[in-house]
């Protein structure tokens, strides 16, 4: 009985990393019609840049975090906005799709060719004392995985739902040209969403780095659970990713201790299709049959 | 002078000219209607004066100010607002939230707040349902929302795009009621309606467009009772 509730802690704390992915996705969805298909990547490149400050340049921890969430920021959200976005979204979804795929292989073979094809060591960042509660011992490097995802998700909604720009993005989400109408800079509003999704992959980088090693294909099965929780959540909804991300991380560590460890990524597959079946706009998905 | 003056307007999408050459005129206080069969520009002609869609050649005039492909937003900072064809709303928000962005250029205010309380006393049905999703609502409840928050930023002038299409004959009536309101605070108004009968009944002038250019004009009631446009676009 006692791992189950290890489990969950765990499950959580992967799954909140993933959920942080998901949200990411989903904003960029929303205000940009991009689907994102470097997202993983999108969370290795700043684990690498995080290893480069902390080891090359031998910044103190907060500084090199500090530094890898402004480069992530100005790499993956301000140039790939106006190199990629702008230029290829005027043509329809498609061909931007296809970019960002060609994007994710271009960081991944990049960092092999360039950096290294082998796993770096990353820092922990909590102390991996165990922690006790009743019979129960949980990580704590854990808990304190699913406590920053917390804050970081929190805020988010916050600026979301409290403040002007998160007016308008919420505004851009739902009617774009309605948008344009009443005065908000769509295109300005779009830059600013790539580089609250490259901020939030680059926390969620310097979380999972501990935990997975950082290695350059790494970014393969996050970008994917990523992709499954936005779906399994429901696409027009950051709550959605939210649950789809803890879901999958719960699924995926469950059936790894319950079930089978060599097919762990195969159970979120399930609950993708029988989401998809069942519920296809996602748990909490809107159908949007007003778009 | 005119509020708003647009000479020899082009535009168009692509490689498609849709416009060529448009010519009209709004005088402060004046309900101006543009009329012309479905495909006619009309829509064109109001994205065109908006920003929306670029200007290829020709100008336009507001204010007295020149503003030829100025963007949205420094258009309705200079007291021009859109409403534009179809049903727009931000269907998953509230719609005291739906109205509030009608203001988004504007900083938070309290005058913004009374001119809010304004809106809903034109439009009471807002107010009774000012914190449900835009999206739930009626399509002339929508309409209303629409009207109410392009009156939020108090502009001189509304371009109002077929604000009746699709809606039941009653609801029909309350939108003309409102415009008629909306004319007697001296309202300056330039809409396209297809009910272009009803539309003309309410005008103090009108255009007539086909194949984006000016084909005829003159006061509301001449062009009702010219016999041309009745037989052409009028169906009487
Ligand atoms: N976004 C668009 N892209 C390409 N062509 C368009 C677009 N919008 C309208 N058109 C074309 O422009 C012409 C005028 O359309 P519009 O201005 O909507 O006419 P109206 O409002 O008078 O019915 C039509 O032939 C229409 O097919
Ligand atoms: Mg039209």
């Amino acid at each position: 009985m006692t791992d189950v509730f290890q489990l969950l802690v765990a499950g959580l704390s992967i799954g909140s990393i993933y959920a942080m992915a998901a949200i990411g996705f989903v904003l960029l969805w929303q205000t940009s019609n991009t689907i994102n298909f470097a997202q993983g990547e999108f969370v290795v490149l700043p684990a690498f840049v995080m290893v480069l400050f902390l080891t090359v340049f031998r910044f103190p921890f907060a500084a090199a975090f500090v530094a890898t969430v402004i480069v992530s920021t100005l790499l993956l959200g301000l140039l790939v906005k106006k190199v990629l976005v702008e230029r290829l979204l005027k043509m329809g979804v498609l061909p931007l799709v296809i970019a960002t795929i060609g994007l994710s292989m271009l960081i991944r073979y990049s960092l092999q060719q360039f950096w290294t094809p082998l796993a770096l060591p990353f820092p922990a960042i909590f102390s991996r004392q165990p922690i006790r509660v009743g019979g129960v011992i949980f990580s704590s490097e854990e808990v304190m995985n699913v406590l920053s995802a917390a804050i970081v998700i929190g805020t988010l909604q916050l600026l979301i739902r409290r403040t002007k720009l998160g007016w308008a993005m919420q505004a851009v989400a739902q009617n774009r040209d309605l948008a344009s109408v009443l005065g908000i800079n769509v295109s300005r509003l779009v830059g600013v969403t790539f580089m609250l999704n490259a901020a939030l992959t680059a926390v969620a980088a310097v979380l999972i780095a501990p935990v997975y090693l950082v290695k350059y294909d790494i970014g393969i099965g996050i970008g994917l659970k990523a992709f499954y929780a936005a779906i399994i959540g429901g696409f027009n909804q950051i709550r959605g990713a939210l649950l789809g991300g803890l879901l999958v991380g719960l699924v995926e560590t469950y059936s790894a201790a319950y079930i089978s460890n060599q097919f762990r990524d195969a159970f979120a597959l399930v609950i993708l299709i029988g989401v998809l079946l069942l519920k296809p706009e996602g748990l909490l998905g809107i159908k949007e049959e007003w778009a | 002078m005119a509020l708003l003056e647009v000479h020899d307007l082009h535009a168009g999408y692509g490689k498609m000219e849709i416009l060529h050459g448009i010519t009209l005129k709004v005088e402060p206080g004046q309900i101006v209607s543009i009329i012309g069969p479905n495909g006619a520009g009309k829509s064109t002609v109001f994205k065109s004066i908006f920003g929306l869609l670029p200007v290829r050649q020709g100008r336009v005039l507001f204010a007295g100010e020149e503003v030829t492909n100025r963007s949205p937003e420094a258009l309705l900072r200079q007291g021009m607002t859109f409403v534009p064809q179809g049903r727009n709303v931000f269907p998953l928000m509230t719609v005291e939230e739906n109205l509030l962005l009608g203001a988004y250029i504007r900083k938070r205010s309290p005058e913004l707040l009374e001119e809010v309380q304004r809106v809903y006393e034109t439009f009471p049905i807002l107010r009774e349902k000012r914190t449900a999703r835009a999206g739930d609502l009626s399509g002339g409840q929508q309409q209303m929302l629409e009207m109410g928050r392009s009156l939020l930023l108090q502009p001189k002038l509304i371009l109002l795009d077929e604000p009746t299409l699709g809606l039941a004959p009653l609801v029909f009536k309350e939108i003309f009621r409102i415009i008629e309101g909306l004319r007697q605070r001296g309202q300056t108004i330039l809409m396209v309606e297809q009910n272009a009968a009803k539309a003309l009944e309410i005008s103090d002038y009108a255009y007539v467009l086909e194949l984006g250019k000016n084909r005829y004009e003159g006061s509301g009631e001449a062009i009702r009772n010219d016999e041309r446009v009745k037989r052409l676009y009028l169906g009487r």
